[in-house]
């Protein structure tokens, strides 16, 4: 799934500014401008995640594909340069004729320019445009850049965590939520070439990894989401740590709630929540995601043990003939109250759980987000899945280069 | 350690808003020690808020629901749930979320099981179709009292424990949330309302409405918002506040002439991993949707303090002012007060 930067020290990435069309659930198709990598055709949203290694000179190309002039920048990354014929220049803000055009050093149409920096500090950070960001970051023009602490080798998870030995930050499963909203308006205006006022802007989807529920659900690379290659189920055994990222790619603030358990909140905006020895690293229910910022967090689910035979749960369980189960024409409850087992399933019902798992929801508690244009189910939710112990292999919940997700290449 | 049974009815009835306005409500009433055969009567009978839920650590909680069905909307066949909001490490089954696990239809009832492991103000709500069984008011407050708490000595009377620095003399939790006539109207007359509109026009403590709030007297018009908000201490006294976020926006809670200081958010103690105190003081509590705050304030001087919310539009009702989210604390001179009996009012 992402784009891994080689092990030398100077990955070079090579982005392109591309439009094309996303899907939500309700049947809309949706213009979007995004960025690709090497391996797609269209804009997908969010863009191709970055992960580099702490002290990795990045540089990264991007070519522009689009009718108006685009950039990228990268916040929380300090010395970012510009290569050119001269040498490297640092980027900053461009005016023209006394406006304010890009935040930061941009390339016409059918051009490319090329950033460079430092990865210095380990963490979670967020790229965009810097250009005509009230419309071009809505857009979609957003993705992640993952940097990982020194030391931290893919194929060796006792070096795995976000922020490096010592720091408690260690992790067995990861999972990225990227979380944004859609004004159609906007997207249709910029589509016809229409003019768009900022201020009328008016959410009617809410987005994680660029797909709005139920399809959040879906695997990475699902076939019928070609151009929102990232899936948010996030699943894990019991008593493993997760860490689940949560990155603010909108306009609006989103109080991120898990169903199961707190999250330990450990870094913020890729800094680590510790001065000194001093630890202050926090454990929260809900999490208020503000445009931009980044958490990272451990989450953990021990559960109360109700084991089948040593510990039978203390309540009678109706006859399920006289309980609603399914709703909205799916369950992803196993029909037992035991992990791990399976029972009956009302006729007529699809049951989406495979092995007895359990599914805790995560999702905004601004509930009007967890709709699709004002529907109820949709928007920013999705599920944390915690599967019987030895029933998950090693593939699932890692980011990293020939991971399934990204072993599939798109076909041209 | 006690064993612990209550039994709430999902049900629907009305509001009102000090500008005489009568809103529509789905929401819980309280059917705990309620014979079967008066369960019927209590139909169209909900409260804004649902009843306090006061738990322990160490207990063990059986809260049965039973879904009476809306007298208001005999068409309407929703089920309904309970899911205590930030509840660690409960399965999926007593969750209450109906994609996850069960809900209870019309006229059924189901036993949630609970064992409270970790003390802190959590808050209960119905997850199905939770946009709008939320707004419509099926929500209510739940405090998980830590295991040695004893109210009669002042060292265990505290919101954590024994030995965290959470003592306090008086208690009082304010659920705030916001209220969308229109949503209100739409569900009433079977419209369907577009949740992408939501538009709140009154902001509320406890299902109330500035001057409702303060508004200590049983009283007809208000027999469905049982919860005041009048916050009364006397000088010197430590004042547990533990504020409820299930409203759907951010909220800016200040108190004039009083300095807060946070010691609990979302269940848990302000610690650090290794025991560092990360409580801290402000000015003004800025908390998002589905957050919970622990707050203690210690008023020195008799006075009248204002709370309101700073975001000012939502110190109106419908447009006028004042209203909305605000109410008073009331300090008078140490010795006035008798010892509270329990939490809130
Ligand atoms: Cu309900
Ligand atoms: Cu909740």
């Amino acid at each position: 799934m992402p784009t891994q930067a080689t092990a030398n020290g100077s990955p070079t990435i090579h982005l392109r500014a591309v439009d094309g069309y996303i899907i939500t659930p309700d049947g809309a198709s949706i213009y979007i401008w995004g960025y690709r990598d090497e391996t797609g055709r269209a804009a997908q949203l969010p863009g191709p995640t970055i992960i580099v290694n702490q002290g990795d000179t990045v540089t990264i190309k991007l070519t522009n594909e689009l009718r108006e002039n685009v950039s990228l920048m990268f916040p929380g990354q300090n010395g970012v340069f510009r290569l050119t014929n001269r040498g490297a220049v640092p980027v900053g803000p461009i005016y023209e004729n006394g406006r304010l055009v890009s935040l930061t050093d941009y390339v016409p149409p059918r051009g490319t320019v090329i950033y460079q920096f430092v990865a210095s500090q380990p963490g979670t950070y967020i790229y965009h445009s810097g250009t005509e960001i009230n419309k071009q970051v809505p857009m979609g023009l957003y993705g992640v850049i993952i940097v990982r602490p020194a030391g931290f080798d893919p194929l060796d998870p006792a070096t795995w965590s976000a922020y490096g030995p010592e720091t408690d930050t260690e992790f067995d499963r990861e999972y990225l939520l990227v979380v944004a909203e859609i004004d159609p308006v906007l997207h249709e205006a910029v589509r016809l070439g229409k003019p768009y006022r900022p201020s009328t802007y008016r959410p009617r989807y809410w987005t994680i990894n660029g797909r709005c529920a139920p399809d959040t659900m879906l695997p990475d690379r699902a076939t019928y989401l070609p151009h929102q290659p990232y899936g948010s189920m996030i699943m894990a055994e019991p008593g493993e740590r997760v860490l689940i990222r949560y990155i603010g790619a909108g306009c609006d603030a989103h109080p991120l709630h898990p169903h199961g358990n707190h999250t330990r909140v450990v870094a913020l905006d890729g800094r680590l929540l510790r001065n000194g020895t001093q630890d202050l690293s926090h454990k929260h229910f809900t999490v208020l995601v503000g445009p931009g910022q980044t958490y990272d967090q451990i989450f953990q689910w021990d559960g109360l043990g109700y084991d089948p035979v040593t510990n039978p749960i203390p309540t009678p369980i109706p006859n399920l003939r006289n309980q609603a189960i399914g709703d909205v024409g799916w369950t992803m409850w196993s029909g037992s109250p035991y992990l791990g087992q399976k029972g009956d399933i009302p006729i007529g019902v699809t049951s989406l759980n495979v092995t007895g798992e359990y599914y805790f929801m995560l999702h905004s508690h601004s509930e009007p987000q967890i709709t699709n244009w004002g529907e109820f189910p949709g928007g920013m939710m999705t599920m944390i899945g915690i599967f019987p112990v030895g029933t998950l292999g090693p593939e699932v919940g890692r980011l990293q280069r020939n991971s399934r997700a990204n072993s599939t290449r798109e076909r041209r | 350690m006690t064993f612990v049974q209550v039994r709430y009815g999902a049900t629907d009835s009305f509001i009102t808003m000090p500008d005489g306005s009568v809103h529509y409500i789905f929401g819980f009433v309280d059917l705990t020690g309620v014979p079967e055969n008066e369960i019927f009567a209590r139909r169209g009978k909900a409260t804004l808020l649902a009843p306090l839920l006061e738990v322990r650590v160490g207990d063990r909680v059986e809260l049965t629901l039973t879904n009476l069905g809306m007298p208001q909307r005999p068409d309407l066949d929703d089920s309904h749930t309970i899911h205590w909001h930030g509840f660690p490490n409960q399965i999926s089954l007593w969750d209450g979320v109906p994609e996850t696990s069960i809900a209870v239809p019309v006229g059924r009832d189901f036993i949630y099981y609970y064992e409270p492991k970790d003390p802190g103000t959590y808050m209960y709500h119905c997850h199905f179709e939770p946009v709008e069984h939320i707004q419509m008011g099926m929500v209510g407050p739940l405090i998980a009292r830590p295991a040695d708490y004893n109210p009669a000595n002042p060292l265990f009377k505290t919101a954590y424990g024994a030995g965290t620095g959470t003592e306090f003399d008086r208690e009082y939790f304010l659920l705030i949330s916001e209220l969308d006539p229109v949503a209100h109207e739409q569900v009433h007359r079977v419209q369907e309302f577009d949740w992408s509109e939501y538009r709140p026009a009154y902001w509320l403590i406890n299902g109330r409405a500035y001057p409702d709030t303060l508004h200590t007297a049983p009283d007809g018009d208000l027999s469905q918002q049982p919860y005041h908000s009048l916050i009364q201490a006397n000088a010197g006294e430590k004042v547990l506040l533990r504020f409820i976020n299930l409203g759907f926006e951010e909220h800016a809670i200040t108190i004039l002439g009083l300095p807060l200081r946070i010691i609990g958010r979302d269940a848990q103690l302000l610690r650090g991993l290794h025991g560092e105190d990360l409580s801290h003081w402000r000015d003004v509590l800025y908390f998002g949707a589905g957050q919970t705050v622990d707050v203690i304030i210690e008023p020195q001087q008799p006075a009248l303090y204002p709370l309101f919310n700073r975001g000012y539009h939502k110190n109106t009702n419908a447009g006028a002012t004042p209203g909305g989210m605000m109410t008073h604390i009331t300090v008078y001179p140490a010795g006035t007060l008798p010892p509270q009996p329990g939490p809130g009012f």
